[in-house]
């Protein structure tokens, strides 16, 4: 470059006005921010300053009302954990209060302990009984049984239909003067008039039945959509070879959806403490079949049905942040083990 | 072509549906267990259906005498149910009733809101991330993942007071704010399928002059038409069937779910039962329709994938 054009790229730069040096200086912030390195990126896209007020004007929705009910509201959750219930100030009696409610179970109908004993066993019931049976329909939905279409249709309906309906309706179904109280009756067996969702001893395992009952929905639709991905080509090999069903469908065809299959159980491990049936619509709570999860609906909601609550918000965040801490080294170390088993590319 | 599509639909139907002697009977039994099940998914179904044409006033006591048999069909088959259903309510917080025909709208606001913002968001969020390099790029989509696999528990008590603080509890035209979720599965889906569209659609809509908004208006959200109504369908279904948070944030503006929750404890006292089975039966014709239009897109659409970041 010459001395004189640098002269004169100097004096074009004292001519720009100040409008345009702001803009100059929003364009070099925003490049700096949003391109890599600081420089155009050599990838499959034009860059260009428009770029980027497109990229901001996309993003700024979600990343404040990701920031405002995302952030905002588990940052505030944790301190209020460290709220005293009364006087609002930095407190741990919140923690003690806790400890409280499971060690000495004794003093509330709605116990805590209860509530994590059920919500373990709804897990428990959600890992080893409904995810396998999904997988077990999906293949023989995948393998094209006989009326499958139809199935799959029927199966999905308990996700479609609302809660409130299907409760009703199993509710009326087992009830000892409904349709499964007559068929006992058919057999010689007087149904117990009580029912099953009024006695502490039945009324949790009967939810948790309702539970595997209507559990055959989306898990089904998603293994079924990962075995269609399935190259044919595969499953015709393994038949000359005379593969069984079961050794089809541990050895070929499990490992060959597990993409889908161990994103599904990371997602299922994360809801491990909100674990459920649908209480409130059962019992509201009662013969011990509270769970974590209604423990603290109950708590915000209120007991009268008519809302209100408890007012614990603290001891509802304390409880929270306490089962948080327990669930994120367990979700962590799933995804670990999980990222290790390389899915096999097809 | 069609005829090489054609022997490789029919190739495939042969691999999966050709069985030996033992898979025959071993399919056999299955079918008879899926049967099974699928009756007793759709009888109790059924029986509500049935009993909500029965008398309002005598189906109570005639339960309870000795002899009554739960499959027989009603002696008189009340319609009319149907329509007083409509006139049953309950009583919001300021003692104002609330029936099942403003239930009905509300759970049509609340799907509008909470079905079309998130996964519009999650539509421009997805495409960004997939399509855009910048700086941050990688950092959002690692908060994203993150958010989605850190399991919390309990901050439905700080949302409640953040409801209550910036006004949206109780308030169905501010509930809006609140769905500008660009996270989520719906996100996955979204970024998943803008991924795998290649770049040269939009490349040639700068072409013909057109911007970036263009390109994701005009041409990047027609191709995902079928992804997005998949969503919508679920989401659908869904907010539709939600009754807790509408329970603890709307308590004035119930929709049909949590509605005939409440309707159920005064239905139960008064004796409604058949009107309440009605408006059961009401609240489920929306997703018996939607269901019959799009199971086809949903049973098609529905794929998740490895989880990395």
């Amino acid at each position: 470059m010459t001395a004189t054009e640098k002269k004169n790229e100097q004096s074009f730069e004292y001519q720009r006005t100040k409008k345009e040096r702001v803009g100059d200086f929003l364009y070099e912030t925003s490049r700096k921010l949003f391109w890599k390195n600081g420089k155009k990126t050599a990838t499959n896209m034009s860059v260009k300053r428009g770029d980027q007020i497109f990229i901001i004007a996309m993003l700024i929705l979600p990343i404040i009302s990701w920031g405002v009910f995302w952030l905002y509201t588990n940052i505030q959750s944790i301190f209020m954990a460290f709220e005293h219930p009364t006087t609002g100030e930095l407190s741990f009696i919140n923690f003690k209060n806790v400890w409280n409610l499971i060690t000495n179970p004794a003093n509330t109908t709605y116990s805590l302990s209860i509530s994590i004993i059920n919500t373990l066993k709804y897990f428990g019931v959600m890992m080893l009984i409904n995810t396998p049976v999904c997988l077990i329909i999906a293949y023989f939905f995948y393998k094209r049984i006989m009326c499958y279409k139809l199935f799959r249709i029927v199966f999905y309906l308990p996700a479609i239909i609302s809660a409130i309906v299907y409760v009703t309706a199993f509710q009326e179904f087992i009830n000892p003067i409904g349709p499964l109280g007559q068929i006992q009756r058919w057999f010689g067996i007087t149904p117990d008039p009580v029912g099953l969702l009024a006695k502490n001893e039945t009324a949790t395992n009967t939810i948790m039945l309702y539970c595997i009952y209507t559990g055959m929905t989306t898990n089904v639709l998603l293994f079924s959509s990962g075995m269609a991905r399935i190259p044919i080509e595969v499953l015709e090999a393994a038949k000359l070879d005379g593969v069984g069903p079961a050794r089809e469908l541990m050895q070929l065809i499990f490992p060959l959806i597990w993409p889908t299959f161990s994103t599904q159980m990371v997602f299922m491990l994360t809801g491990v403490f909100s674990s459920s049936g649908p209480i409130l619509l059962f019992t509201n709570g009662a013969y011990d079949t509270s769970t974590i999860s209604y423990w603290i609906f109950r708590q915000l909601y209120g007991s009268d049905g008519n809302g209100g609550g408890e007012g614990a918000y603290s001891l509802v965040a304390c409880v929270g942040l306490c089962f948080t801490m327990l669930g994120v080294p367990l979700i962590l170390l799933v995804r670990k083990i999980v990222e290790r088993i390389d899915p096999i590319e097809y | 072509m069609s005829k090489l599509i054609k022997k490789k639909k029919d190739d495939t139907a042969n691999v999966l549906t050709r069985r030996t002697g033992g898979e025959k009977i071993l399919f056999g039994v299955v079918f008879v267990i899926f049967l099974l099940y699928a009756i007793l998914l759709l009888y109790p179904l059924v029986f509500l259906f049935i009993n909500s044409f029965q008398d309002a006033l005598t189906y109570v006591l005639v339960r309870t005498k000795p002899g009554y048999n739960p499959f027989a069909m009603p002696e008189v088959w009340h319609f009319e149910n149907y329509v007083k259903a409509f006139g049953m309510s309950i009583v919001d917080t300021k003692g104002n009733p609330i029936n099942l025909f403003q239930m009905l709208l509300n759970s049509l606001w609340f799907c509008f809101c909470r079905v079309c913002f998130p996964v519009f968001t999650c539509c421009c969020t997805g495409y960004v991330l997939s399509k855009y390099n910048f700086r941050c790029k990688e950092l959002i989509y690692t908060i994203i993942i993150f958010t989605m696999t850190v399991p919390i528990v309990g901050n439905t008590a700080s949302s409640l007071r953040l409801a209550h603080a910036i006004g949206t509890y109780n308030n169905p035209i501010l509930m809006l704010i609140t769905n500008f979720t660009g996270y989520g599965f719906n996100f996955m889906v979204m970024y998943a399928f803008f991924k795998n569209i290649s770049w040269s659609y939009a490349e040639a809509v700068f072409l013909d002059g057109g911007n970036n908004f263009t390109a994701f208006f005009k041409v990047m959200i027609p191709q995902a038409k079928m992804a997005i109504v998949t969503l919508c369908v679920i989401a659908f279904i869904g907010v539709w069937n939600d009754y807790e948070s509408a329970l603890l944030l709307y308590p004035d503006y119930l929709p049909l779910a949590a509605g005939l929750y409440r309707l159920q404890l005064t239905a139960t006292r008064s004796g409604d039962i058949p009107y309440y089975y009605a408006g059961l039966m009401i609240s489920t014709v929306p997703l018996i329709i939607v269901y019959a239009c799009c199971s086809d897109i949903i049973f098609k659409n529905f794929s998740v994938g490895g989880l990395k970041g």
